[in-house]
C-alpha cells in the first residue's frame, strides 16, 4: 500500500461515477473478489454433490461397488417398507420437535419482548441463546443424564409425585424430541423475537383503544403479525431435525432410525448407493420443506 | 403500557419465563453437578462428591490433543471464510453483478444440505481425489459449512454501509485496499466480529461432517467425545463438559462486556434478518 498504486487506483474508480463504458479492468472486478469462494464451493460443495449424484447409480453387490448406472437402489428404496418406515419416522420426529419448539418459542420470545426492564431482558435473552455455544454433544449427554431412569426427572417424579416407576424418558422418541427442542430452541425464538420487535406498538394500542380485551388484540393484531416469524423459526426447526444426527445417535438408544443415522449406517458398511439415495431423499425433503413454507411465509405476510 | 396489564397474565407470563430458564439450563447444571460424583453411574441425587473425575480427565491425553486440533482447526476455517467471504460480500452488494440475487442464492444453499449429506459427499469426493485425510480436506470442508453464515451476515452489514463515506475517501486519494481497510472495515466490524464468533464455534462443535474426514487418531474434540459416549458413560466427559461450560460462559462475558454498550448483541444480527428477508 503505497500513494503510488494509489492514484492510478483511483483514477479507475473516477469513470463509475460517469456512465461511461468501464474499463476492462474494473468490470472484472466483482468477479475477481467472487473467485475464491466459487473455487471452493465448486471444489467442496458443488464437485462433492456431483460423485454423490453419480454413486447413487452404482451398484452394491457382495460387499463391493460396481461402476454401472443403474435406478436398483432408487426402486429398492421407494418399494422397501422397510425405508418407508424410516422416512416416515424421520417426517414424525421433525414434526413432533417443530411442535415442541415452537410451542415453547413462541412464549419465551413473547416474554423476552414484554419483559422492559434493560437488564433483565438482556440476562434474560444472554440465557436463551448462550446454549449455542455449548457443543451439541455436551448438551446431548447432559439430557441423557438429566432424562434417565435414575435422573433428576424421575427422581422428582417418584419422590415428590409418587410415582411407582420411572417413566422411560431416554433411549426414545421422547428423550429425542426434547433434546432437539433443547438444541434448537434459540434458532426457533430468534426469528419470532425478531417480528415482535419490530411489530408497530400503535397497532396494538389502537386495539385496545378501541375496547379489545388482552384476548382479542392478541388473536387479532399481534399474533397474524408475528406470524411470519412463528413460519421462519418452524422452518429451521424441520430442516435442522430433519438433519439432526448427534441427538438421535446419543438419545434414541438404536430405537430411532431415522434418515441421518441411515445414511451413516450405509457409509460405514460401505453402501455408498444406499447411502447416497438416502441423503438424496433426506435433501429432497429439506427442500420440500423449504419450498412450502416459503410459500405459506408469502401468504402470511400479505 | 404494562401496568394496565392484569396481574395473573403477567404471573402466567414470568412463571413461562422461569420455566423456561430452568429448561434451558438444566441440561448444563446436571452436567457440572454429575462431574463431582463419587460414582460411575449417573443417580440423582449424587451419592457423594468427588473430584476423580478431573484427574481422569487430566491423565487423558487423547482429549487434550483433540481440543487442540479442534481450535486450530476451528481458527483456519474462521479466517479463511472471514477473508473470503468479506471479498464476496464486498462484490456482491458494491458492484451487484450481473444475476447478483442468484449468486447470493448459490452461496447461502449449503444452509439447505444437512450437514450429515455433506459430510457423507465430501468423505467420497476426497476418497476418490485421494486428499483423504489430510488436513486441507477438511479445513476446506469447514469452510463451506461456516461460509453461509459469514455472507449472511456480511452482505446484510454491508448493504447498510453508507458508501459515500467509501467514495469521500477514494475521492480524497485512498486507493481501493487502504480504503477498505480504513474507512469500510472500521463500520462493518461488528458485524465481521460476530460472524467470526458463530463460525469458530459452528466449526468447533462440527461433528456430521468431520465425522467421515477424520483419520483415526487425529480426531477433534467433538468427534472424540462422541466416540467416547458410545462407549462409556461415566463423568468424564461431565468433567470435560464443564471445561467446555466453563469456556463458553467466559466467552459470553467477554462479549457481553465488549457489547456493553451496545445493547444485546443480537441486534445487529436482527438487522441483518431485516435486510435479508
Amino acid at each position: 500500500m503505497t500513494d503510488l498504486s494509489a492514484i492510478p487506483a483511483a483514477a479507475a474508480s473516477k469513470p463509475a461515477i460517469a456512465p461511461a463504458k468501464e474499463p476492462f479492468s474494473r468490470r472484472m472486478m466483482p468477479w475477481l473478489l467472487l473467485a475464491p469462494v466459487f473455487a471452493v464451493m465448486a471444489f467442496a460443495f458443488v464437485a462433492p454433490l456431483l460423485v454423490f449424484l453419480e454413486y447413487s447409480f452404482w451398484r452394491f453387490e457382495y460387499g463391493k461397488l460396481i461402476e454401472d448406472f443403474t435406478f436398483d437402489t432408487y426402486v429398492e428404496f421407494l418399494t422397501d417398507p422397510y425405508f418407508h418406515t424410516i422416512v416416515y419416522d424421520t417426517l414424525k420426529m421433525a414434526l413432533i420437535t417443530t411442535l415442541c419448539s415452537v410451542a415453547v418459542g413462541y412464549p419465551l420470545a413473547y416474554a423476552l419482548w414484554r419483559i422492559t426492564r434493560p437488564g433483565l431482558q438482556k440476562w434474560f435473552g444472554l440465557i436463551i441463546f448462550s446454549p449455542i455455544l455449548v457443543s451439541v454433544v455436551v448438551r446431548s449427554y447432559g439430557w441423557t443424564v438429566l432424562l434417565a431412569d435414575q435422573g433428576p426427572v424421575n427422581w422428582f417424579l417418584q419422590v415428590v409425585l409418587h410415582l411407582p416407576e420411572p417413566v422411560r424418558l431416554v433411549f426414545n422418541l421422547t428423550g429425542v424430541v426434547i433434546s432437539l427442542t433443547h438444541v434448537f430452541l434459540p434458532f426457533v425464538v430468534f426469528p419470532i423475537y425478531s417480528t415482535m420487535t419490530r411489530l408497530d406498538p400503535t397497532l396494538r394500542e389502537a386495539a385496545m383503544d378501541l375496547g379489545a380485551g388482552w384476548w382479542t388484540t392478541f388473536r387479532r393484531v399481534t399474533f397474524p403479525l408475528t406470524l411470519p416469524g412463528l413460519l421462519a423459526g418452524a422452518q429451521i426447526s424441520f430442516t435442522l431435525a430433519l438433519g439432526a444426527f448427534v441427538t438421535p445417535q446419543l438419545l434414541g438408544g438404536g430405537r430411532v432410525l431415522v434418515l441421518p443415522l441411515q445414511v451413516f449406517q450405509a457409509t460405514t458398511d460401505i453402501n455408498w448407493p444406499l447411502a447416497a439415495v438416502g441423503g438424496i431423499a433426506l435433501l429432497v425433503l429439506a427442500m420440500i420443506t423449504v419450498a412450502v413454507s416459503n410459500r405459506l411465509l408469502r401468504y402470511s405476510e400479505v | 403500557m404494562t401496568g394496565r396489564l392484569p396481574h395473573y397474565r403477567y404471573l402466567l407470563l414470568g412463571a413461562f419465563a422461569v420455566a423456561g430458564v430452568i429448561f434451558v439450563i438444566s441440561p448444563l447444571a446436571i452436567v457440572v453437578l454429575n462431574s463431582f460424583s463419587s460414582v460411575a453411574y449417573n443417580v440423582f441425587p449424587p451419592e457423594g462428591y468427588s473430584v476423580r473425575w478431573y484427574e481422569n480427565l487430566a491423565q487423558q491425553s487423547a482429549f487434550y490433543l483433540a481440543a487442540v486440533r479442534s481450535v486450530l482447526l476451528a481458527l483456519s476455517a474462521t479466517v479463511v471464510s472471514l477473508v473470503i467471504g468479506t471479498l464476496a460480500a464486498y462484490s456482491i452488494v458494491r458492484y451487484r453483478p450481473r444475476w447478483s440475487d442468484l449468486i447470493k442464492g448459490f452461496l447461502l444453499s449449503p444452509i439447505v444440505l444437512p450437514n450429515i449429506v455433506l459430510g457423507v459427499a465430501v468423505f467420497m469426493f476426497f476418497i476418490r481425489t485421494g486428499l483423504y485425510g489430510t488436513y486441507f480436506s477438511l479445513v476446506v470442508t469447514h469452510v463451506v459449512v461456516v461460509l453461509p453464515l459469514v455472507i449472511a451476515v456480511l452482505t446484510a452489514a454491508l448493504a447498510n454501509y453508507d458508501w459515500t463515506l467509501q467514495e469521500a475517501a477514494m475521492d480524497l486519494g485512498a486507493g481501493p485496499i487502504r480504503t477498505f481497510l480504513r474507512v469500510t472495515m472500521p463500520q462493518i466490524s461488528i458485524s465481521m466480529i460476530i460472524s467470526g464468533v458463530f463460525a469458530f464455534i459452528t466449526s468447533f462443535d462440527q461433528v456430521e461432517t468431520t465425522l467421515f474426514l477424520v483419520r483415526p487418531g487425529a480426531n477433534t474434540l467433538p468427534i472424540e467425545m462422541f466416540l467416547y459416549l458410545q462407549k462409556w458413560q461415566d463423568p468424564t466427559i461431565a468433567a470435560l463438559s464443564t471445561v467446555l461450560i466453563v469456556f463458553a460462559f467466559l466467552i459470553v462475558s467477554v462479549l457481553s462486556l465488549a457489547m456493553r454498550n451496545r445493547g444485546l448483541p443480537l441486534a445487529v444480527l436482527r438487522q441483518d434478518k431485516e435486510k435479508s428477508e
